[in-house]
This record gives structure tokens, C-alpha cells and sequence, in this order.
């Protein structure tokens, strides 16, 4: 059964404002497409949650659909800390949001204990330090810690995070939501197993014959996914290896713009709201920068030896 | 840029300090900057079989540019291998296979912990920074923790406004009783006027070395806390002939390093 969908259709049907949301994604792959989308249609009131967060978290937060946030870490890499994030934190604009901190090591743990239907997971981080100090809507749930029944021993325990709907970018998937992803992979896998429900968009839709050419690269299996988006630049200004490079020149634009929230509103205007969907986004990155700049981060070709799965 | 007598700057000289700690065949979880810099100036000189890792999911990358995130894409082609983040903080560091982790904070203080998480107090932060990231578990399971930091009373502490990366803690056995893994912790703080190491049985730092042009009276009026300094303290080495020939001609032939300048590194 086919699954495909708008970007638009996808996130009016399958999110819903207060959501759990995994949003896939390390600077490789940011499923953009799908966030901007989340922000024109307004869905708010939501909790998020990944590993090492980036522009992306900090633009849903500035436009105010964050309640809260169980993370890491957050900040624009090379351009230094999250403006809309710290805006928040420390000036409660546009309002303060929850945070639940944990460790690139706790973070992806409890979601594979949620992807594996485990109820909890120990991990030997966090202790000592003042991560354990502070709680926030989590409470006495955030971690525990116990003696060991094997050695008698402390260890920390941390629960299962199963976040509702989980969104990913990947390079392909066919039409029932099989989705192949390669490169860098953060906690995208064990985020979208953990969810509910799974949005892949993707590069591009390709055959399930295609798909079983090189199985072992598909990290969610279709019976998981509730819609697949076919949205090429959709992890722009992030990168899809094979596909096209990061863009550091937009994220330095948006570092200038998010400096104030005047900026910040302004570029959510001219990218987000006057825009319609992720085509017109690109023929706006085109008109804005030069078709030269767009063809400069397209990807060039360095294919590996064909792999083969007969016996 | 301030260069030095035989043509370096201070952070060449700080990544050629971190160089200096890595061993061959050891595994090493590196960021960014220098960092990246300090373990591919181990892996070109003195330690050619050591294994670089980032949290992102990479082993032993081969990027044809300078890497500017643990992320980036350039990461991806010629490495021998790229997972995710449980393979790399997981299956390699929390299981113990991981030698050196290299860390940076906005604020050390002298027991090594680590805060990058708020300025301040953490409900009403004057500053609210990234938070952990990778940091917490690299500093609690490496088995040599090297931390860069700037040689000021801001950057240095003598506790940090919040302990998000833990280094020896409380002090003589913290670490322990809190149940983490033997043989691990802080090695060194590489400032950029000084080789700050660590006495492991009261787990706070005291003075190894000054860098050229740094006196120790000079680094001590830049502690906030009583800096024990070394019976054999001594003069860091300046970088050698061969580590800056790595650096100039293979690593950073547009000498990106330099922008840590800027940054107060000098």
C-alpha cells in the first residue's frame, strides 16, 4: 500500500499539537523539509527530543511550538551557541522551555530501550556531576539510581524514552515507507524505532526491487512508517551524503538573522511562511543565491563497488 | 598573528601539547578545531597506528577537507567505518575501548570538571551554553581525559558554576565511590600558558609546565585558586621542526588555527 504523501498531508494527519516528536538528524540529514512544514501549519505545545540538536531545534523553539526539549546539547556548530534557544533560557522569549538534560551516551541509550520495548536502561555516565542534580518535568522519573543486583555496585538507570511520531530524513525509501539511509548516522535509527509512528521523507522514492538490491541499509521497515514524503533539498541547509554538501553560507545567515528576534521573524517569513513547500523553497534558494551556489553543493559521484547479496 | 621565535603560533604549540600525550595504537574520540589537529599531529609523527573517532558514528576518517563539526559530511567518504552514536559511545567508549577523549568547556575548574552548561545559576542562567553533548560520557569513561581551556579567572575556576563533565569530582576518590570505571579521569588542562596535570591521589592540578614567553608568577596571578606548582617544573617544549612541517604542509595549509587567536588563545 502505498504510503506517499505531501509534506503538508503527512504532518496535518499524523502530528498533533502536545506530540512526542523524534526528529531524526546530525547535521547530516535534518529532515527540513518536515520541520518548516510543522511550523507553517503550527503545531505547538510539543515535546522534542534528539541527540546533539541543532539550527533546527532552534528554530522550532524561537517560533514558540516547544514545550519541552529532552536533550543534550544545543547549539549552531561553527556558529557558536542557539540564539532562540538562549533567548528562551534566559529571557523566557518567546516563552521558557522545559529542558530534561542527558548525555549523547544516556540520550540515544534510552531510545534504544524504547525502540527494543525495554522499560529502562543502565548506562555508567551522568554520575557525579550536576546532570543528576537537576530535574525537570521528568521529576523522580528523570534517572535512578540502584545498587546493582549482580555486584552490589551503583549504577544509574534511565528510562525508555517512545516518542509519538518520530521524523526522518534518508537518502531513499519505496512507496511503503522501507527506508535506506547511509552515512553518519547520529540516533536516527534507534529514534525512529523507538516512535509510535515513523514520517520518513526522503531524496527520492524508489522501487521496492531497488530496496532489496541492498537490504542491509534499511534502518526502519515499512510496517513502522505511516507516510513517506519525497522531498529532494529536503535536509537543506543540512546535507544528505551522496546528495548535495552542507550549507555554511545559509548558517551563517541564519546565526544573523536569529541574533535578534526581529531577524529571527523575518527569516521565518521569507523561508518559511511566504514559502509553500520545499519546491518553492528551493526555487527561492535559487533566486536568492544564484543557481551557481545551488549547484555548487550538489554532490559529485564516488560510487563504491557494486555489492552483491546472491548466493 | 603573534608568532613565536622559531615561527608558531600558541595554538599550534597547545595542539602539539595534546600530540604529545597520544600513544600509537591508541583510540581517540576528537572533536573539532584542535583537537582534531593535536591527534593528526600524533597519528603523522610519533603515533601512526592510533585509531581517530568521532561521537557522530565515525572510525578512522580520512577527510579531504578540515572537518568544522563532528557531523560533517566530508567525514563520511573514506573512513573505515561510519555507524552511530551507540557504536562509537556505546560499543567503544562505555565498553572501555577508548584511550584519550579530548574536551574543551567554557569553565574548568582545578579538580578537571567540565561545565558547559550555564553561566550562572541553572534556573535563572545568566548564560545558557550547549550542555553535554558527548562531553559527560567522554569525560567519565575515556581512559585519559585532555582538556583545553583558556588561562584566565573567568575561564578557570576554582568550581565551576556547574559540574557537567565530571573530572575528579570532590577530589581523592570521587570518582570511585560514585562507581565510575578505575584508570580513568583528567589527564591534563592544556591551557595556552601552561601544562596543567593532575596529582591522581587528591585528584586536583598543580603547574608541569610554562609555555615559552609565560612565567610561572604570570600563570599563577591567572588562577583563581592556590595553583600548586611541580618540583621539576619546566618550560613546555616549543613545537619541533617535524610537527610543524605536519601542520603547516598536511593538516592546516590554510592555517585555520589561527582564528583560535581570536578566541584568546595566545
Amino acid at each position: 500500500m502505498s504510503k506517499v504523501m505531501s509534506t503538508k498531508e503527512a504532518i496535518s494527519k499524523f502530528v498533533n499539537p502536545g506530540d512526542f516528536l523524534f526528529i531524526g538528524g546530525y547535521i547530516c540529514r535534518t529532515p527540513f523539509a518536515a520541520i518548516h512544514e510543522i511550523i507553517r501549519q503550527n503545531k505547538n505545545n510539543l515535546t522534542i527530543t534528539r541527540s546533539n540538536a541543532a539550527d533546527d531545534f532552534d528554530m522550532m523553539i524561537g517560533a514558540g511550538l516547544v514545550k519541552r526539549f529532552i536533550g543534550t546539547f544545543l547549539s549552531l556548530g561553527i556558529y557558536g551557541l542557539g540564539r532562540c534557544y538562549r533567548r528562551s533560557m534566559e529571557k523566557s522569549i518567546p516563552h521558557k522551555i522545559e529542558v530534561e538534560e542527558y548525555t549523547n551516551l544516556s540520550l540515544p541509550m534510552m531510545l534504544m530501550a524504547g525502540a527494543m520495548g525495554m522499560p529502562f536502561v543502565p548506562v555508567k555516565d551522568m554520575v557525579g556531576t550536576d546532570l543528576l542534580n537537576v530535574r525537570s518535568f521528568m521529576g523522580e522519573n528523570k534517572y535512578k539510581m540502584i545498587d546493582s543486583p549482580f555486584d552490589g555496585k551503583p549504577i544509574l538507570l534511565v528510562p525508555a524514552l517512545t516518542p509519538d511520531v518520530a521524523i526522518i530524513h534518508v537518502q531513499q525509501a519505496d512507496e511503503d515507507g522501507n527506508a535506506q539511509m547511509w552515512g553518519i548516522g547520529g540516533d536516527c535509527r534507534v529514534g525512529a524505532n523507538a516512535a509510535g509512528k515513523v514520517i520518513v521523507s526522503c531524496e527520492r522514492i524508489v522501487s521496492r526491487e531497488i530496496i532489496g538490491k541492498d537490504p542491509s541499509r534499511t534502518i526502519v521497515p515499512s510496517f513502522k512508517v505511516v507516510a513517506v514524503t519525497e522531498e529532494p533539498f529536503g535536509a537543506h541547509p543540512g546535507y544528505t551524503p551522496g546528495f548535495y554538501d552542507v550549507d555554511f553560507g545559509y548558517g551563517y545567515q541564519y546565526q544573523q538573522a536569529s541574533n535578534s528576534v526581529e531577524g529571527f521573524d523575518n527569516f521565518l517569513k521569507e523561508w518559511v511562511f511566504d514559502i509553500q513547500d520545499r519546491k518553492a523553497y528551493t526555487q527561492h534558494y535559487i533566486q536568492r543565491f544564484g543557481y551557481e551556489m545551488f549547484r555548487k553543493l550538489q554532490a559529485g559521484f564516488d560510487y563504491s563497488y557494486p555489492v552483491s547479496y546472491a548466493y | 598573528m603573534t608568532k613565536h621565535s622559531n615561527e608558531y603560533i600558541k595554538p599550534e604549540l597547545m595542539a602539539c601539547c595534546g600530540a604529545r600525550e597520544i600513544r600509537d595504537n591508541n583510540v581517540v574520540i576528537v572533536g573539532t578545531g584542535f583537537p582534531a589537529m593535536s591527534a593528526n599531529i600524533a597519528k603523522h609523527t610519533h603515533a601512526p597506528n592510533c585509531i581517530l573517532m568521532q561521537e557522530s558514528g565515525v572510525v578512522d576518517a580520512r577527510p579531504k577537507r578540515p572537518a568544522l563539526s563532528v557531523g560533517d559530511p566530508c567525514l563520511n567518504p573514506g573512513a573505515a567505518m561510519v555507524g552511530n552514536l551507540l557504536d562509537i559511545m556505546g560499543m567503544f567508549l562505555q565498553a572501555g575501548w577508548v584511550d584519550i577523549g579530548f574536551l574543551s568547556g567554557s569553565q574548568v575548574d582545578k579538580f578537571g570538571n567540565i561545565n558547559t552548561t550555564c553561566i550562572g545559576n541553572y534556573e535563572n542562567p545568566k548564560s545558557r551554553l550547549p550542555g553535554s553533548g558527548g562531553a559527560n560520557p567522554i569525560g567519565a569513561l575515556a581512559k585519559k581525559t585532555l582538556i583545553i581551556a583558556l588561562h584566565d579567572k573567568k575561564h578557570l575556576a576554582e568550581k565551576v558554576d556547574f559540574i557537567t563533565t565530571p573530572g575528579y569530582i570532590d577530589g581523592s576518590g570521587s570518582r570511585e565511590r560514585w562507581g565510575l570505571p578505575a584508570n580513568t579521569g583528567p589527564e591534563c588542562i592544556i591551557t595556552n600558558k601552561a601544562v596543567l596535570k593532575f596529582d591522581k591521589k587528591t585528584g586536583e592540578t598543580f603547574l608541569e609546565s610554562y609555555h615559552p614567553g609565560n612565567s610561572v608568577e604570570d600563570i599563577l596571578e591567572n588562577t583563581p585558586w592556590e595553583l600548586k606548582v611541580s618540583g621539576y617544573v619546566y618550560e613546555t617544549k616549543p613545537p619541533t621542526g617535524e610537527e610543524l612541517r605536519v601542520l603547516h604542509e598536511i593538516l592546516d595549509p590554510h592555517h585555520m588555527i589561527a582564528i583560535y587567536e581570536k578566541r584568546g588563545y595566545v
